[in-house]
């Protein structure tokens, strides 16, 4: 008989969660592929910036949402604070964005105010969420290193929403125009910092450092270098986005490089210190999105050497967003939901027989092509956004659309026990998930 | 239970927990390293054990396992579970066959 403490670790909404974020980036893929213009933060049409939200909010966000949910209480040893609040921010997102989405199509009608009352519901959802992560986070004494990235990921979060916000109300309301239009003149550039390098990057940083040394049992302890990594990132925000002069900015945009830089090499150390010799597919394909990050690094620092942010935008957010964040969450999926769909299936069932591994719900060998074509179509796309060819990455977002309905389906079958060699169970009654039982 | 079943001793117990694994090691707990001490009185067995991560998901599933499976075993009546993080799990803790069957190498 489980204890009433037996699954209260186990988030209940994020396999739901995880299936409505596939969604929207494979329908912010298509989009893109089907001619919605991809283009850099100087240069962004109502389109362009529709799937630009799909994918930051309707993937990224609800990503690492449905991920924190399940990982918090891991790291904190604490449950969250509501599973009904999980459900409230998959809701609140996915219908204010729909909302927000809807907006940018139509700006410039009566129908734009969408804009903002969407908007107001994605932070309504995202505000729900900041707080179910937060009461465990604030059990937890003394902190470990990973949930201090998180936290500072949830404060850039909050920051970035707030600055959204007001973008929606300058963008659909006049007046909000003119009072907000002095505050919002930088506010682009420290929105997608806030964005892509705070809320999206500590926090993948933050659950890497928990997740890979789990999986491939290597040293936890991060040590001074992990501190290093985190302190140069805080200096770093606090002065890019607080700094009242542009050369205090820079300085704050040189350390967070510096910061990026130092965890590429601490993640280097960690598979080179690693005990388990073979890794599982999903952290050799992690490999390809810290590949990402690397050349996204190396075009900022091209870009702030030569001043030309215009001309690498496109390809550092193409990089960053699909090969970075995208690469990293598609390949933590692929061991995240079949552990998730072991427990959903198998968990009862352990002590009492036969049950497979959680590596007996996947087949790496089909995967292992996939994953290939995504990263491959990820390197061509840059190298399209860098040079201006279009068609190629249209071509290549095509591509990686196909690669992610293929690994879709993987997870799929993962969920389902398809690959199983023990007889597959019928779905157990009572499951910890609230995802339709195939 | 029968009467005449034979009283649980430590060896047993191991052994029964042989076919308990950690989902994600793939790996049974007792090469593992993650049965910390098994201590019986009687027919009544108490077994203090640790995970690989603290607060992992599938925590309640490997304390239930254990309880299912020890109560498969005639002569045991009773299974007490108890989780300690002190001292934290390492891969040094292996047994040699785990440690050959995730290619570590000996220290």
């Amino acid at each position: 008989m489980l204890t009433p403490t037996a699954t209260d670790r186990i988030s209940r909404w994020t396999p739901a969660i995880f299936a409505c974020a596939l969604g929207n980036f494979a329908l912010a893929q298509a989009l893109v592929a089907a001619g919605v213009r991809w283009a850099g933060v100087a240069d962004l049409a109502a389109p362009t910036l529709a799937v630009v939200h799909l994918l930051t909010i309707g993937w990224i966000t609800l990503l690492m949402f449905g991920a924190l949910f399940q990982f918090v209480p891991v790291v904190t040893n604490s449950p969250l604070l509501s599973q009904r609040l999980s459900l409230g921010t998959l809701s609140f997102i996915e219908l204010g964005l729909a909302g927000m989405v809807l907006g940018f199509f139509l700006l410039g009608s009566p129908l734009a105010a969408l804009l903002p009352a969407g908007g107001s519901l994605v932070v309504i959802g995202i505000l729900a969420g900041i707080l179910n992560l937060a009461v465990p986070l604030a059990r937890k004494r003394p902190l470990p290193l990973s949930a201090r990235f998180i936290i500072a990921g949830l404060v850039l979060l909050f920051l970035t929403v707030s600055l959204g916000l007001a973008f929606a109300l300058a963008l659909t309301v006049p007046a909000a125009a003119q009072a907000l239009g002095p505050m919002l003149a930088n506010g682009v550039a420290d929105h997608a910092l806030a964005g892509l390098g705070g809320w999206f990057t500590l926090t993948a940083i933050g659950v890497s450092y928990e997740l890979l040394p789990m999986f491939m049992l290597a040293p936890h302890e991060r040590g001074a270098w992990g501190h290093a990594v985190f302190g140069t990132a805080i200096l770093g925000f606090a002065a890019a986005l607080l700094g009242g002069f542009e050369s205090i900015k820079l300085f704050g945009q040189a350390a967070i490089g510096l910061a990026i830089l130092l965890y590429l090499i601490d993640i280097a150390r960690l598979y080179r210190d690693r005990k388990r010799r073979q890794i599982e597919l999903h952290n050799q394909a992690a490999i390809g999105a810290f590949i990402s990050l690397g050349i996204g690094l190396a075009l900022a620092l091209a870009a702030a050497l030569s001043h030309g942010w215009t001309r690498a935008a496109p390809s550092l957010l193409f990089v960053v967003l699909f090969g970075w964040l995208s690469g990293l969450g598609l390949s933590q999926l692929y061991k995240i939901i079949p552990f998730l769909a072991w427990l959903a299936r198998f968990g009862r069932r352990l002590g009492r027989g036969p049950v497979p591994r959680v590596q007996d719900l996947v087949n790496e060998r089909s995967a292992r092509y996939v994953f290939v074509a995504y990263f491959a179509a990820i390197a061509v796309g840059a190298a399209a956004a860098w040079l201006g060819l279009a068609p190629f990455l249209r071509g290549a977002i095509a591509v990686s659309l196909v690669a992610t309905a293929l690994l879709a389906r993987e997870y799929r079958r993962a969920w389902r026990g398809h690959y199983a060699q023990t007889p597959r169970p019928a779905p157990v009654p009572g499951s910890p998930f609230h995802l339709p039982q195939p | 239970m029968r009467e005449d079943a034979p009283l649980p001793t430590e060896a047993s117990v191991r052994e029964a927990l042989h076919d308990v694994i950690d989902p994600e090691l793939g790996f049974n707990i007792v090469d593992l390293g993650l049965v910390y001490d098994v201590n019986i009185d009687g027919r009544v067995v108490d077994v203090r054990m640790t995970m690989t991560t603290p607060g992992c998901p599938a925590q309640g599933f490997i304390v239930s396992g254990v309880e299912e499976r020890l109560a498969q075993e005639e002569g045991i009546t009773g299974v007490f579970v108890d989780v300690v993080w002190d001292p934290p799990w390492s891969p040094r803790m292996m047994s040699p066959v785990a440690k050959a069957h995730f290619r570590i190498r000996e220290e």
